[in-house]
């Protein structure tokens, strides 16, 4: 057989004995195609039909043949390959399953088209096209990942701490790396939680501690303490990390905690545990239940006197200490570096700088707390006396568009104050709780709280206060009440400022150094927030807690739990994964980098000077193809020759007069188009679908390769991906830039957004791109459909 | 921040200004000659209709046609950059120009009316100017310089306190594009820091409305007037000597009113109220009545010309 053009140099060397075997699906099929004709026109070694193929006696028949006439590739002409393409694979053994290729004459051929004539005849087309394409079809291996078996979790608060135990519990080895001197982050700060179903406070310490001590006991997890993420690089599905050490110029395991060292120890540093509403000194202890349970040299305040050098009766303190650098290699990373308050300081009409008894709800808490500043009184920070009132202003810094403000709602605040209120309403009776809201977000089962606090009688204005201010003795709160639209100045001896959460500088300098993506709001990005949640755009690494977003204690240990299960699921997993990756040749690459950029799925990385590609992440899209200008990559089962022969395949018997439209479909195109079958939808028989992983796996030159073989239009579907988006029409952009430079109206070319559950959209509109491009032939078909022929 | 030019400036004449205090155009003339930024006034430059339009003459279609002419102007001058004096010429020019970028329709129909006015050359292309890039107020120009005005201050400003009211206008309509926090801009704050004065960085009603409200002075006048008799209360709390501006509007406002509102209260603020520029003029050595301007206040400048003087006269000595 010739082909011309290009194509050509893509031709198999030697020849090669196909068997076909047609299915006539107890007359699904054969009713509607010419099954004896289908049969009389294809050329292969080997033609048989069957009444069903998929039938258990039918699959060992194939086999049998593929034996008996010692077949190199097989091609079934049946029904999608979306329901049965597995099934047909697993027998052709001893053929390599990748030698198989599917011609689906049911979905896309006699359930949507009814003239027996031009079905036949486009059935004939399709598996011609099969035909063609197998002669192209390499052996390929299913790719089984070994990804060792330990993982590292960023951050040792709530969510690090539950989701390091649950991985550890399912057998994984678990590094904690925690850049303060203790973990507990910011839930061992908070004096009582609120919890979902429950009307009363719980205590925090009593709630965390348990699992601190059962992480630091479990022979499966190491906690680093005072210690930073340096460095991640990917090896074949690993991550190398680098984690930095600082010094704590106390050994651990001599130190015993007794606390000689601090009594001694001549500076003063506002403690930051107690939101610096106390001091510490420069050899401390962060609070009592710390883990570990030592005492740390914080080098920044330090003096190097030696005095408690000379107390320390254990010799545990060396002030030569140095950091050091510890390598991980684990097979997964789990980010849960947490949030911040919100920097007040951009309110400055709430006065947080400049009045003393202005202060936060993470303040309060800690004032509440029985071990914080006051022991758990409730004291005013100016004076040491109970105030008489507290305004609450919520959505201080969320809910807030101008420049330095928050555009979301941190989800957790109006939680914080009722539980607050109802504290200091409970211990404090003649204090006045006043709460000044935008709304009062308290969904599910909260809202039985909210309730409760209500009645509790505290006072709730809506309204966001304008400005806070100290007017002789007393703070002045002006709000608007905006319920009854009146301005009201509330005097008051307190005020506490329900703070945003904003992303920890941990979080932002984490997923820098993972290179993982940040959402707008710079949060840790997940991939898909309804159906991938927790997992993050690079695979193997995943998120939870308030790194993700704002979110409570309850669903951040929900997230944890999540994010340890999608650990286990790699590595307990031992998964199989389908070989039609990304291959690239390093005898062609000259590690120019385009294609890493290029990759939105972080598939493919650089290192030890060559590219590589991570087959759990690569999706087989195709992008890097495009960008690849020496040609060094190939997408298995995709490949440029298995392209162009199916387009040969589905255009070489085109009929004079006859209009023909390939439709290169994705997935979700090839599922869709599958359902207008399935509902016996019609469409013109013109169209030809080609499945494709996606639209960028597409170059100008098959498209121009489909017309100059007598396309008369192409139809490119694909399901509008957030992340591959941008690229499609980039992508459609240059395909129809290049149709116009060859002097193809671009009228011949259509993009469309496929949603599987919208099959009916999808026939209408190949049905109304089948007249498009037929006005388009008899506009300008003299000269340049013509042209387009001679030119290429 | 957005980035600041020093050359190429149209500085833009504003009614207000040559109406009520001129030496508010003088002072800014002299800072600029003296900062050696390369800038232009024009003559043929028209009214931002900012008074009457906000007074209900003057819809937003003639505001950018005028301003279109404006902008034409500037671009034949080869002086894109505009420095305005006022701040409701700041934000008049600001949406005017994002109006004849983003409505194609408005900006065909004005570009109509200047060919059929006779002056096709001054018709608006697409992105001429760029509200963000071209538009500013002279403030901006100057906090640009501020480092270079520190080292040309010529007298000892340190025992007067100043305190500023950002105006609206600047702050409020294009928040975007304010320089630093617009919950708490320090702009002039910073300008007269650099001349080595006090500042209070904070005061009570810092951020709100001087009361002006152009119509409502006049159909609100009690609304107008309390609300700044709230501020001059709080400056008066807070022992200021001088009160900064940035537009003639709210400089007027207290100025002109400052003894009406002094007198309904029973009590006197004298509170001096200039330009930033007027104060930097004088920080810098400029001739209080010929460039500064001082004789066309209500608030008598003197008693800190007297201050100031006093304290050259020691250096003399």
């Amino acid at each position: 057989m010739k082909v011309k053009g290009h194509f050509s140099r893509y031709a198999p060397k030697s020849s090669i004995d196909i068997g076909v075997f047609l299915c006539k699906c107890g007359g699904n099929i054969s009713h509607t195609v010419d099954i004896r004709r289908l049969k009389s026109s294809i050329d292969a070694k080997v033609v048989k039909e069957f009444e069903n193929l998929c039938s258990i006696k039918c699959q060992r028949n194939i086999r049998d043949v593929i034996l008996e006439e010692e077949l190199d590739r097989v091609v079934i002409v049946a029904c999608s390959p979306i329901t049965h393409e597995k099934t047909f694979r697993n027998h052709v053994a001893p053929l390599n399953p990748y030698l198989l290729e599917m011609a689906n004459i049911r979905e896309q051929c006699s359930w949507v088209h009814s003239d027996m004539d031009k079905a036949t005849e486009k059935a004939i087309s399709l598996t011609n096209a099969a035909i063609e394409r197998v002669k192209y079809a390499r052996p390929l291996d299913a790719i089984v990942r070994k990804t060792k078996k330990s993982a590292a979790v960023i951050g040792g608060g709530i969510s690090g701490i539950t989701a390091a135990l649950s991985i550890a519990k399912q057998g994984i080895k678990v590094h904690i790396i925690e850049e303060k001197p203790t973990v507990g982050g910011n839930m061992i700060k908070i004096g009582k939680v609120f919890s979902p179903e429950k009307l009363a406070e719980e205590c925090a310490l009593c709630l965390f501690n348990p699992l601190i001590n059962e992480a630091v006991q479990h022979k499966n997890i190491n906690i680093i303490t005072n210690a930073e993420l340096k460095s991640s690089q990917r090896k074949t599905g690993n991550f190398s990390l680098l984690v930095e050490r600082r010094p704590s110029f106390v050994k651990e395991d001599k130190c015993m905690a007794c606390g000689n060292c601090a009594e001694v120890c001549p500076v003063d540093v506002p403690n930051e545990w107690n939101e610096k509403l106390m001091f510490r000194k420069a050899i401390y202890k962060p609070f009592p239940q710390s883990v570990p349970d030592v005492y740390t040299i914080d080098e920044e305040n330090c003096i190097k006197c030696g005095k408690c050098q000379k107390v320390c009766t254990m010799k545990a303190i060396d002030l030569e200490m140095k950091g050091e650098i510890i390598p991980l290699n684990v097979g997964s990373v789990v980010i849960a570096t947490g949030h911040k308050g919100f920097d007040l300081e951009k309110r400055p009409e709430y006065g947080y700088c400049r009045n003393e008894d202005v202060i936060t709800q993470m303040e309060l808490a800690r004032i509440m707390g029985v071990n914080g500043p006051t022991n758990g009184k409730l004291l005013k920070p100016s004076d040491g006396k109970v105030p008489r009132r507290v305004v609450m202003v919520q959505c201080a810094g969320s809910r807030d568009e101008k420049p330095g403000g928050k555009r979301y709602c941190s989800r957790v605040c109006c939680m914080v104050a009722l539980k607050h209120a109802n504290f200091i309403r409970r211990y404090y009776p003649e204090t006045e709780i006043i709460i000044c809201y935008t709304d009062m977000r308290t969904p599910g089962m909260y809202e039985n709280y909210f309730r409760h606090v209500q009645s509790k009688e505290i006072k709730l204005i809506r309204g966001r206060p304008g400005e806070i201010v100290k007017i002789d003795d007393t703070i002045v709160v002006r709000v608007e009440d905006t319920l009854k639209g009146e301005q009201v100045e509330i005097e008051t001896d307190m005020v506490v400022l329900s703070e945003a959460m904003e992303p920890s500088k941990g979080t932002i300098k984490v997923a820098e150094t993972l290179n993982v993506g940040l959402t707008e709001d710079l949060f840790v990005k997940e991939k898909h927030p309804k159906i991938r949640p927790v997992t993050t755009d690079v695979e193997g690494i995943y998120v939870c807690g308030t790194a993700q977003g704002p979110k409570d204690i309850t669903d951040s240990v929900s997230q944890a739990n999540a994010a340890a299960s999608k650990v286990s699921e790699i590595m307990n997993g031992g998964l199989e994964i389908e070989p039609t990756i990304a291959v690239v040749d390093n005898y062609k690459c000259d590690i120019c980098g385009e294609c890493v950029k290029a990759c939105k799925y972080k598939a493919i990385y650089m290192h030890d000077e060559r590219i590589s590609v991570d087959p759990i992440a690569c999706t087989g899209c195709g992008i890097c193809i495009s960008k690849c200008k020496n040609k060094a990559v190939e997408v298995m089962g995709q490949t440029d020759s298995q392209i162009f022969a199916m387009i040969f395949g589905l255009l070489k018997d085109k009929k004079e007069g006859e209009r023909r439209i390939l439709a290169f479909v994705d997935y979700i195109g090839y599922v869709a188009a599958d359902n207008i079958g399935i509902n016996r939808i019609s469409y013109p028989e013109s169209v030809r679908i080609i499945r494709i992983p996606s639209i960028n796996r597409l170059m100008p030159k098959h498209v121009l390769f489909a017309f100059e073989n007598g396309a008369d239009g192409i139809f490119l579907g694909e399901y509008p991906d957030d992340i591959m988006y941008p690229d499609i029409q980039a992508k459609v952009q240059e395909i129809r830039s290049e149709l116009l430079r060859n002097s193809i109206d671009p009228d011949r070319l259509l993009y469309y957004k496929v949603y599987a559950p919208y099959f009916r959209g999808l026939a209408n509109k190949l049905t109304e791109f089948d007249k498009q491009v037929s006005k388009a032939l008899d506009k300008l078909e003299p000269v340049l459909y013509k042209a387009s022929s001679k030119d290429l | 921040m957005k980035e600041i030019p020093d050359k190429e400036i149209l500085l833009f004449k504003s009614c207000l200004v040559n109406v009520e205090y001129p030496g508010v155009e003088s002072s800014t003339r002299f800072l600029f000659d003296k900062l050696g930024i390369e800038y232009i006034v024009s003559e043929r430059q028209s009214c931002c209709t900012g008074l009457g339009h906000y007074s209900d003459l003057f819809d937003q279609f003639s505001t950018a046609a005028l301003a279109a002419r404006n902008f034409g102007i500037a671009r034949e001058l080869g002086h894109k950059n505009i420095a305005t004096l006022c701040a409701t010429c700041y934000a008049i020019l600001k949406k005017s120009g994002n109006i004849l970028n983003k409505q194609d329709h408005i900006r065909d129909s004005i570009n109509k009316i200047l060919d059929d006015s006779g002056v096709p050359d001054l018709k608006y292309n697409l992105e001429d100017m760029d509200s963000r890039s071209n538009i500013f107020h002279a403030v901006e120009i100057l906090y640009n310089k501020v480092d270079e005005i520190q080292d040309l201050v010529e007298v000892d400003l340190s025992e007067i306190k100043v305190a500023a009211h950002h105006a609206c206008h600047y702050c409020k309509v294009h928040h975007k594009d304010t320089i630093g926090n617009v919950r708490d801009p320090m702009v002039m704050e910073t300008l007269a820091r650099a001349c080595g004065v006090q500042t209070v960085n904070w005061y009570d009603r810092k951020t709100n409305t001087c009361g002006n409200g152009f119509r409502q002075r006049y159909m609100n006048k009690d609304l107008s007037f309390s609300i700044t008799a709230e501020k001059l209360m709080s400056l008066k709390e807070n022992e200021v000597d001088i009160l900064l501006h940035m537009c003639p509007n709210c400089q007027l406002q207290f100025d002109r009113n400052q003894k009406v509102i002094g007198e309904s209260f029973g009590t006197e603020f004298n509170i001096i109220c200039l330009n930033v520029s007027q104060f930097l003029a004088l920080a810098l050595g400029a001739d209080p009545y010929k460039v500064v301007g001082i004789q066309t206040h209500t608030v008598p400048v003197e008693p800190i010309l007297d201050k100031i003087k006093q304290i050259i006269h020691a250096y003399e000595v």
